[in-house]
């Protein structure tokens, strides 16, 4: 079910260089939400743009929701300046969500705006004693706002080193994998900026590893109406006549979809 | 609020436009589509399609372009998958037919004719800017226009309305050629041609190049070519482009709009027209207007 609720503000603060994280008081949604769904919002009452934003969600307990987003664009310019106590139209929770982790060993992979996700699955697991790896790339230090601790299998990755291993995400993975081999049943988990996912997911294939990746697209509706989303699937033969196996809707049929599944993350 | 088109009556003048509302099964969780004066679903065709690749949609000032290219599962899977759900709406259905050539749209037509639909009319999407072969061909020429308002008439006693386009030289004449092929009545407008261009990639923004303006932007647009046509036809006007409140509903019902159809805005809000109806409601009776055909077309000359 999704709902359409006015949530209140409970905090939102910069945690690293342009990053920032909000907590609603959002009963409803955070009810019923999953690590993987996302809720789409209207950055303030008069807002007079026609599509609202797409935020993944970071945390859902207690009657409370959390987002974690960088502020680039007209949108999340306007949420970096929230204020506690601020009433904020959501809608959600909204797409699938991380699936089939409980028998693997599950490498979580983010970086830049796709932290939110795999924030929440690794918090997620951790309650569930599931051993895992998380690694999370930025460009340097500052936008980072976890510790590298390796004896916990949580590496940050830099691209100027000033944090954590120097290089990207899959320099890392060598890095770590240098000496000893993958698990057999490691599966990545992964979201980030296109670039990042398409190295992720180049990177799975090769080693024939399973991955599902939760993609971010341009979207306008969040439930599948708008049909904006569209994210291109393999098929086989190119059918004539067909609906939604090749152009997959990244809202309903996503956003987590699979590595192998897909022709590129965009 | 009550506004009858022949001898349809809808409760309220609000519709969903074609394409903004799905087939009106996503959107249960959001609204009560039965608030809805009718609700016109996503453009049908004889044989599925996958539409246009990504990306197909960016965000405009006040407005956005789209470029789907009419993704529709096609005409048998409606009749088997959304009609029994539409069967059981308290609402008016009115289903939108898309075509690249005639046959496609008689086709359509006389399967959802022996469908057992409870719908009560067709709107005909002759203005598509999206799709290469066919669509708006239809609707740039009158003759087109008249002849397939013609074959279709023939093939149906249920609400006939042709759905125009901007994009023309002189809409009144599409809309003439469509009365006088038997329609009773014409929406008007759908989206209008434009092209954004990405300035860090020099790529434009769609896939496609081109794609359809909607929303605020276009109002204005609507509502010149809303009463050009109102000017030209006898038959009732639907009012379409860039709807977001009250006022824009009463400047589309004094421009010569008899309904109007909410498009873009229902991204944002799925329950907008439930909402605008209640405000209309009240906002009708501020001014002392118990009579929407009060409004319909009166705008005033500069001299009154």
């Amino acid at each position: 079910m999704i709902h359409h609720e006015l949530a209140e503000i409970i905090s939102n603060s910069k945690i690293a260089e342009g990053i920032y994280q909000t907590i609603f008081q959002s009963p409803i949604i955070s009810s019923c939400s999953l690590p993987g769904q996302f809720i789409n919002i209207l950055p303030e009452p008069d807002w007079n743009r026609v599509m609202r934003r797409p935020m993944s969600i970071a945390s859902q307990e207690n009657g409370e929701i959390s987002i974690i987003y960088k502020a680039i664009g007209e949108g999340t310019k306007i949420m970096a300046d929230w204020k506690k106590g601020e009433i904020v139209d959501i809608i959600g929770p909204l797409g699938n969500y991380w699936k089939e982790y409980d028998d693997t060993f599950p490498i979580l992979i983010g970086g830049g705006v796709g932290i939110a996700p795999i924030l929440n699955l690794h918090h997620h697991i951790i309650e569930q004693n599931i051993d895992h790896m998380l690694i999370m790339g930025a460009r340097n230090g500052k936008e980072h706002f976890l510790q590298h601790e390796s004896e916990k299998q949580i590496y940050m990755s830099t691209d100027d080193g000033s944090l954590g291993m120097k290089g990207n995400v899959i320099n890392a993975v060598h890095s770590i994998y240098s000496k000893q081999s993958l698990p057999d049943n490691a599966k990545i988990f992964s979201c980030g900026p296109p670039l990042m996912m398409e190295a992720v997911r180049s990177y799975a294939l090769e080693n024939q590893l399973k991955c599902d990746l939760a993609l971010e697209t341009i979207m306008a509706c969040g439930i599948g109406i708008c049909q904006g989303c569209t994210i291109e699937r393999k098929v086989a033969e190119s059918k004539d006549h067909s609906y939604r196996s090749r152009f997959a809707l990244s809202c309903t049929d996503g956003p987590i979809f699979s590595a192998e599944e897909i022709v590129s993350c965009g | 609020m009550r506004i009858k088109i022949r001898d349809i009556e809808f409760t309220s003048p609000l519709l969903t436009a074609s394409g903004t509302y799905g087939y009106g099964h996503e959107v249960q969780d959001l609204t009560n589509i039965n608030e809805w004066g009718g609700i016109i679903t996503k453009s049908v065709t004889r044989h599925p399609r996958e539409g246009n690749p990504p990306p197909r949609i960016v965000e405009t000032s006040s407005g956005m372009l789209n470029s789907i290219g009419l993704a529709n599962l096609g005409v048998k899977k409606y009749c088997h998958e959304i009609i029994p759900f539409l069967n059981k709406l308290a609402t008016q259905v009115i289903i939108n037919i898309a075509g690249s050539a005639m046959e496609d749209y008689l086709e359509t037509m006389e399967i959802l004719e022996s469908a057992n639909g409870k719908h009560v009319g067709y709107e005909i999407n002759i203005s598509c800017p999206n799709v290469k072969k066919g669509g708006m061909e239809f609707g740039v020429s009158p003759k087109i226009t008249e002849k397939l308002t013609i074959e279709m008439r023939r093939r149906t006693d249920r609400l006939l309305i042709m759905k125009l386009g901007p994009n023309v030289t002189r809409i009144e004449d599409i809309a003439q050629a469509a009365e006088s092929g038997g329609a009773d009545a014409v929406s008007a407008i759908n989206t209008v041609v434009g092209m954004t261009i990405d300035i860090q990639t020099r790529k434009p923004s769609l896939f496609t190049n081109f794609g359809g303006l909607s929303g605020p932007a276009i109002k204005p647009i609507a509502i010149a070519n809303v009463h050009k046509v109102f000017k030209a036809v006898k038959i009732p006007v639907i009012g379409i482009g860039g709807i977001a409140t009250v006022e824009d509903i009463i400047e589309f019902l004094l421009a010569g709009a008899s309904l109007v159809q909410i498009g873009t805005m229902c991204y944002q809000n799925p329950d907008i027209g439930p909402q605008l109806k209640n405000k209309l409601s009240l906002y009708l009776k501020g001014i002392g207007i118990n009579n929407l055909s009060d409004l319909i077309g009166k705008v005033k000359n500069h001299s009154e």
